[in-house]
């Protein structure tokens, strides 16, 4: 692949971004790398409370706490990857105009960030499966391919939005939107198995929708995944990484000149 | 490409946006995206115009012309930060371009993991820099009490000495130094210009200064620009070099 043969000869310096991010992003808080854990922790308090009190819907058999967090995990890895990532080129402008190296280490280091605040998140969902005595099947390791193509996807999403807010600043602006949006049209707060048919197969254009319900139903529900759903939810995410990185590239040799 | 060459600039052309002016619509944006097109609009202007610029292997030139004449944007195109609208480029070897210390420097890092970053950018492996780590603390003269705070607490001139230090340890072969030789304090600025005359016997390197004099004592040939053309080339002999 051609982002890998890119990136080859320039992987410590990946490696050295993203320890800069990371590094720099916990230094002189209080609570350090605790952080990672805040946010879904607190969504999923808020989340549940609402839906115990104020709405009353169900998640079915399964706890509303432990139903959030599984969710909360891939969306907030998504969100705040895009987040940081729609203005890493434009916010590194320094660096940009004075040295040579890809250009898709900016945003890569960003998410590769949020990768290890999922990883210490995901020590919060381990107790809570414990406590909530979920138990577990072979069906959990679907958890490892179905990441990898939610990596893909938010890489793609990454690209396609940093090297388009080079040259339009408004495109920070309208991702912040997109990414609300998406997170109604993304079964994040339901499960798709409570929709109507043809509402299901409108969401399932957005590849999230296939994600986090399967990064769900394989630990929460120990069922397998559908494989014409994943081969179609991986079609989608792959032609997306083609266009998204043809594009970045079409358009990187522009960024030093324009920004 | 010539076997002694490193650099190759042939018949360069590079054009500019001047932005501002007027703002193009999306759709024209488009449509340009797709075309290369190699006459100037209203909008735009040659900022470098058919240069032709070799470096040779262990030769050390300057380019030297008035603010605007292009002298970065030759040294961007040298290191790929941009691109020619016309024209080839053959690079051999490694480039450092130091077109400004400290490139990615963090305020909230330390003295000593911004020489981890800025050596990295700057295309060492973190091998080497480990290795030369002390080397580059020693060179920089910096306190050594400081090199673990924040350089946020460091002064101006401490921070680009500390640039200047890491700069000078790359392992590139070609190095570009763009106005950088007026770092620090006299004594330290002295040590610099050694520094760079030591350079000059492994590398090969291209220096951008409003010093005559210093370029004077240390270059090979001076190539003077004015307004993106290339007005004249000077061969510095070794004997008018006051030393
Ligand atoms: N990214 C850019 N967009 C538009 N114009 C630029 C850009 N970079 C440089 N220029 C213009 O190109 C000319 C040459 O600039 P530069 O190479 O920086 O000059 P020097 O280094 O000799 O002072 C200047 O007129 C400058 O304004
Ligand atoms: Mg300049």
């Amino acid at each position: 692949m051609l982002l890998l043969k890119r990136l080859f000869e320039y992987r410590e310096l990946l490696y050295i971004f993203t320890w800069r991010h990371f590094t720099v992003r916990y230094r002189n808080t209080a609570l350090g790398i605790v952080w990672a854990i805040i946010q879904p922790l607190v969504m999923m308090f808020l989340f549940t409370f609402l839906f115990t009190y104020v709405l009353k819907t169900g998640t079915g058999d399964i706890p509303k706490e432990v139903f959030f967090y599984a969710s909360l995990l891939p969306w907030t890895f998504f969100s705040s990857s895009i987040n940081y990532s729609t203005s890493s080129l434009v916010g590194n402008y320094g660096i940009i105009t004075k040295i040579y190296f890809p250009r898709e280490i900016l945003p890569l280091s960003g998410i590769l960030v949020a990768v290890i605040d999922l990883l210490i998140a995901s020590v919060i969902y381990l107790f809570l499966l414990i406590i909530f005595k979920i138990t577990l099947t072979f069906n959990v390791l679907w958890i490892i391919p179905i990441f990898i193509l939610l990596f893909i996807f938010t890489m793609s999403c990454s690209f396609i939005f940093s090297c388009l807010n080079v040259y339009y600043r408004d495109v920070g602006l309208l991702t912040r939107f997109v990414v609300r949006l998406l997170f109604f049209a993304s079964p994040v707060l339901y499960s798709i198995d409570s929709l109507s048919l043809k509402l299901k197969l409108l969401l399932f254009f957005n590849p999230l929708t296939f994600i986090i319900e399967n990064m769900r139903r394989c630990v929460l529900e120990q069922r397998g995944v559908v494989l014409w759903q994943f081969a179609f939810a991986a079609t989608l995410v792959i032609i997306l990484f083609f266009f998204a990185h043809k594009l970045f590239i079409k358009t990187e040799k522009d960024f030093a000149d324009v920004i | 490409m010539d076997k002694e060459n490193l650099v190759e600039l042939k018949n360069i052309w590079k054009k500019y946006k001047i932005i501002g002016k007027f703002k193009k619509s999306l759709r024209e944006s488009i449509s340009s995206f797709f075309k290369e097109k190699e006459e100037i609009e209203d909008d735009e202007f040659w900022a470098l115009e058919d240069i032709n610029l070799t470096l040779k292997k262990g030769e050390c030139i300057s380019i030297y012309g008035p603010n605007g004449s292009g002298k970065t944007t030759i040294l961007k195109l040298i290191s790929s930060i941009t691109y020619p609208t016309k024209g080839e480029i053959n690079i051999k070897g490694k480039v450092a371009p130091l077109i400004s210390l400290g490139a990615g420097f963090h305020n909230d890092l330390t003295g000593r993991e911004n020489i981890l970053t800025n050596g990295s950018i700057l295309g060492m492996s973190i091998k080497e820099i480990k290795e030369k780590e002390e080397s580059i603390i020693e060179f920089s003269e910096l306190d050594r009490k400081f090199i673990d705070m924040p350089v946020r607490k460091y002064s101006t001139g401490m921070n680009t000495r500390l640039g200047f230090s890491v700069a000078v340890h790359s392992t590139a072969e070609i190095i570009l130094l763009d106005e950088i030789l007026a770092v620090g304090d006299e004594k330290f600025r002295e040590k610099c210009h050694e520094k760079i005359k030591e350079l000059k016997e492994t590398k090969s390197i291209i220096l951008v200064s409003h010093h005559m004099d210093i370029v004077r004592s240390i270059v090979d040939r001076i190539v003077y620009i004015k307004k993106g053309k290339i007005v004249e080339e000077e061969e510095i002999k070794k004997e008018s070099r006051q030393n």
